[in-house]
C-alpha cells in the first residue's frame, strides 16, 4: 500500500540524523547538542500536527496550549510542591489529555476555518493566561526547575538530555507510522477528506476526531514538558502566537503526511535563521524568503506526498513548475 | 423472489408513512415501503419525486421526518449515519465517490472498517492478533478488486479511476461493510449498456447473499429488471407499489411517468 511504504529517501535521511546526534553527543558542540535538542522536542510535536491535521485533517493550532500544560505542569509541580519532576510530567500529560476531552467534543464539532478560528484563539488565550496570571508568576516565567534524573543518569548532562529528546521524537515517529499504517489511520484519512462517506461505513467521525485530538496532545504535553526539563525554563514566550505559527511552518515546510517532514521542518525553522544570522537586521527578512522560495518549489513540502499544491502551484510561474518537472 | 414475511420482522426495513418538509417544499408526503433481506425492492420515479430524501431519511442524513422508519427494532429517524450503518445499512451516493487521497484499494478497505478488532493498543504493539487480520483484511479486499476488474488500478489514487470504475467501486466499499441493507442512489446513471449489466449482475449477486437492497434509479429497464417489487413516486407522494409487471401495467404510472417511454420498457 502507498502509506505503508516508508521510501529510501527518508530512511536515509533518519539514519543520517542518528548518525548526526550520535556524532553530537560523542563530541558535538554545546550549541549543537542545544539545536539537536530543539529540534527533535519541536519535530515531536509537529509529528503530533501531523497525525491531528496531516491524518485526521482537523487543522488545530492549539498545540501550544497542550505543550504549555506540560512546561507550566512540569514547572510549578515540581518548583512550588517539591514533586519529583517525572511525576510532574506524568500529572501534566493526564492534565493534558483531559482538556483535550472536555474541549475536543464542542472543539471538534467545528469545521475547517471555524476549526482554525477556534484553536487560535485557545493557543492565543493560553498564551495571555501565563503572560498574566501570577500562577504561572507571569512575564517572568519560572525558573530552577529540577533536572531530570533515572538513578545515577542526570539528564542535566546535555549528551544525554540529546538521547533522551531524540527517543521520545523517535517513539511518537513509530507511533506515528504505526497508526498511520492501520485501519485507524485509514480511517482517519478517510474522513478528512469524506466525513459523510465515512459515516455510512459505521465510522464514528467524532469518536475518531477526538482520538487524534487525545493522542496529539498527549505527544505535546511530553514535549513542553521536556523541553522545560532542558532549559530548565518555563516562559510565556515559549507559547506565543510566533511557535503557533512557525509550528505549522515546520509542518508544512517538512511535508505533511511525511514521516521525516516533521524532523526536516522543524530543523530548517530553527537552524535556516542562525544560517543567515549573518544578514542582521535583514535576517528575518532573508529566512521568509527563504521559506517562500521552499514552499513555492516545493508546496506539498520537502519531502511531502500530498497530492497537487492547491493555490500556490497554480500561482507558480511557468518557468518555475516547468524548472520542478510539472509539464505545462 | 418471494416476500415470505407476513408478521413484522426484525430483519425488514420499514418506513412508514413518513414526511419531509424543507421550508414550504413537501419533499416526501406521506410516503411508505418496506424492504425485506434478500430481495429488491426499486424506486423510480421524475426528479424531485422525493427518492433521494427517501434515501436520506433512511441512512440518517436527513432529519426532521415525521412517520416511522425502523429496522432491527430501531428508530432510524433518532439514529446518527454511522450508527445507522453499524446496524448494518449501507447507502452509496448519487455521484460517484471515491474518497480520494486513498488508493482504491484502500477504498475498499475502509469499508471493512467496522469488522476490524484490534484497537488502538494492539495497532502500537504490532500484535500478531492485529497483524494477521489487517493481512487478512487486505486479501479479502484485493479479491473484491480482482473481481471487479479493478486489480490493476489497485495503488492509484482513487481520484482517478475513470467514471465506469469509480461506480463499481463505490458500491464494493459499501457490500464489503457486509450489510443487511443496501442503498443504492441512481447506480446506473452515467454507465453504458454493458456495465449497467454488469451492475444488474453484480445487484442480484448481493440479493442472493441476503442482502436486501433499495435501488432508486431512472434507468427505467434496469430497475424493473431487477427489481422483486416497485415502487413509483410522484411529487413526494407514493402512487404506485407492487410487483414489476403489475406496476409495469398500472395505468397511472405509464400516464404520469413512463407515458412517452413504451419503447424503453423492456426489461434487462
Amino acid at each position: 500500500m502507498k502509506q505503508a511504504k516508508v521510501r529510501p529517501i527518508e530512511i536515509a535521511v533518519l539514519l543520517l540524523i542518528a548518525l548526526i546526534c550520535l556524532a553530537a553527543a560523542l563530541g558535538g558542540s554545546r550549541l549543537a547538542i542545544y539545536n539537536l535538542t530543539i529540534i527533535a522536542l519541536y519535530a515531536t510535536v509537529v509529528i503530533s500536527l501531523n497525525i491531528l491535521l496531516g491524518f485526521a485533517g482537523q487543522a488545530s493550532f492549539a498545540q501550544t496550549t497542550f505543550m504549555a500544560i506540560g512546561g507550566y505542569g512540569l514547572a510549578i509541580l515540581a518548583t512550588r510542591y517539591g514533586i519529583n519532576p517525572w511525576l510532574a510530567i506524568a500529572v501534566a500529560l493526564a492534565l493534558s489529555i483531559l482538556l483535550a476531552l472536555v474541549i475536543g467534543k464542542p472543539l471538534l464539532r467545528l469545521r475547517g476555518h471555524y476549526l482554525s478560528m477556534g484553536t487560535v484563539a485557545l493557543a492565543l488565550g493560553t498564551a495571555s493566561f501565563a503572560n498574566a496570571s501570577s500562577f504561572t508568576n507571569g512575564g517572568w516565567g519560572i525558573t530552577g526547575i529540577p533536572s531530570l534524573t533515572i538513578g545515577d543518569l542526570s539528564f542535566r548532562n546535555p549528551a544525554a538530555f540529546l538521547i533522551l529528546a531524540w527517543s521520545l521524537c523517535g517513539l511518537s515517529l513509530l507511533a506515528y507510522h504505526l497508526l498511520g499504517n492501520s485501519h485507524i489511520g485509514r480511517a482517519w484519512r478517510a474522513l478528512s477528506t469524506r466525513q459523510d462517506i465515512s459515516a455510512t461505513l459505521g465510522i464514528d467521525v467524532g469518536h475518531y476526531k477526538l482520538m487524534a485530538l487525545l493522542i496529539a496532545a498527549a505527544m505535546a504535553s511530553l514535549a513542553g514538558s521536556f523541553y522545560v526539563a532542558f532549559t530548565r525554563f518555563v516562559g510565556p514566550d515559549l507559547y506565543d502566537i510566533s511557535v503557533v505559527i512557525n509550528l505549522m511552518f515546520m509542518l508544512f515546510v517538512g511535508g505533511l503526511r511525511s514521516t521525516v517532514g516533521p524532523i526536516v521542518g522543524a530543523s530548517f525553522i530553527i537552524l535556516v535563521p542562525q544560517a543567515v544570522a549573518g544578514f542582521e537586521r535583514y535576517q528575518n527578512l532573508a529566512f521568509f524568503a527563504l521559506l517562500l522560495v521552499v514552499i513555492l518549489v516545493r508546496p506539498a513540502g520537502l519531502f511531502g506526498r500530498a497530492r497537487g499544491g492547491g493555490a500556490l502551484e497554480r500561482l507558480m510561474p511557468g518557468w518555475l513548475a516547468r524548472l520542478q518537472g510539472d509539464p505545462r | 423472489m418471494s416476500n415470505a414475511c407476513p408478521s413484522p420482522s426484525p430483519e425488514r426495513l420499514e418506513v412508514v408513512e413518513i414526511t419531509k418538509r424543507f421550508g414550504g417544499v413537501t419533499a416526501i408526503s406521506s410516503a411508505s415501503l418496506t424492504l425485506s433481506r434478500g430481495s429488491i425492492h426499486g424506486l423510480i420515479g421524475p426528479n424531485g419525486a422525493g427518492k433521494s430524501t427517501m434515501i436520506g431519511a433512511i441512512s440518517g442524513f436527513i432529519k426532521g421526518i415525521s412517520g416511522a422508519i425502523s429496522f432491527a427494532g430501531h428508530d432510524l429517524a433518532k439514529l446518527e449515519p454511522a450508527a445507522i450503518a453499524r446496524l448494518g445499512l449501507s447507502r452509496t451516493f448519487q455521484q460517484a465517490t471515491p474518497i480520494a487521497g486513498l488508493t482504491t484499494l484502500e477504498n475498499v478497505m475502509v469499508g471493512m472498517h467496522i469488522h476490524h478488532r484490534a484497537g488502538m493498543g494492539s495497532v502500537l504493539f504490532r500484535t500478531p492478533f492485529m497483524r494477521r487480520e489487517a493481512r487478512e483484511m487486505e486479501a479479502a479486499a484485493r479479491l473484491v478488486l480482482e473481481e471487479l476488474g479493478l486489480a490493476g488500478e489497485a495503488d492509484t489514487d482513487a481520484a482517478d479511476l475513470p467514471f465506469g470504475k469509480l461506480r463499481f467501486l463505490e458500491i464494493a466499499r459499501a457490500a464489503v461493510m457486509r450489510p443487511r441493507i443496501l442503498l443504492l442512489d441512481e447506480p446506473a446513471a452515467g454507465l453504458n449498456q454493458i456495465e449497467t449489466e454488469r451492475l444488474a449482475h453484480l445487484v442480484r449477486e448481493q440479493r442472493r447473499q441476503g442482502v436486501g437492497i433499495l435501488v432508486v434509479d431512472h434507468d427505467v429497464p434496469f430497475v424493473f429488471g431487477v427489481s422483486d417489487q416497485v415502487t413509483v413516486m410522484n411529487f413526494g407522494s407514493v402512487i404506485a407499489s407492487g410487483k414489476p409487471d403489475e406496476v409495469y401495467r398500472n395505468a397511472a404510472v405509464r400516464e404520469a411517468y413512463l407515458g412517452a417511454q413504451d419503447h424503453e420498457m423492456e426489461p434487462v
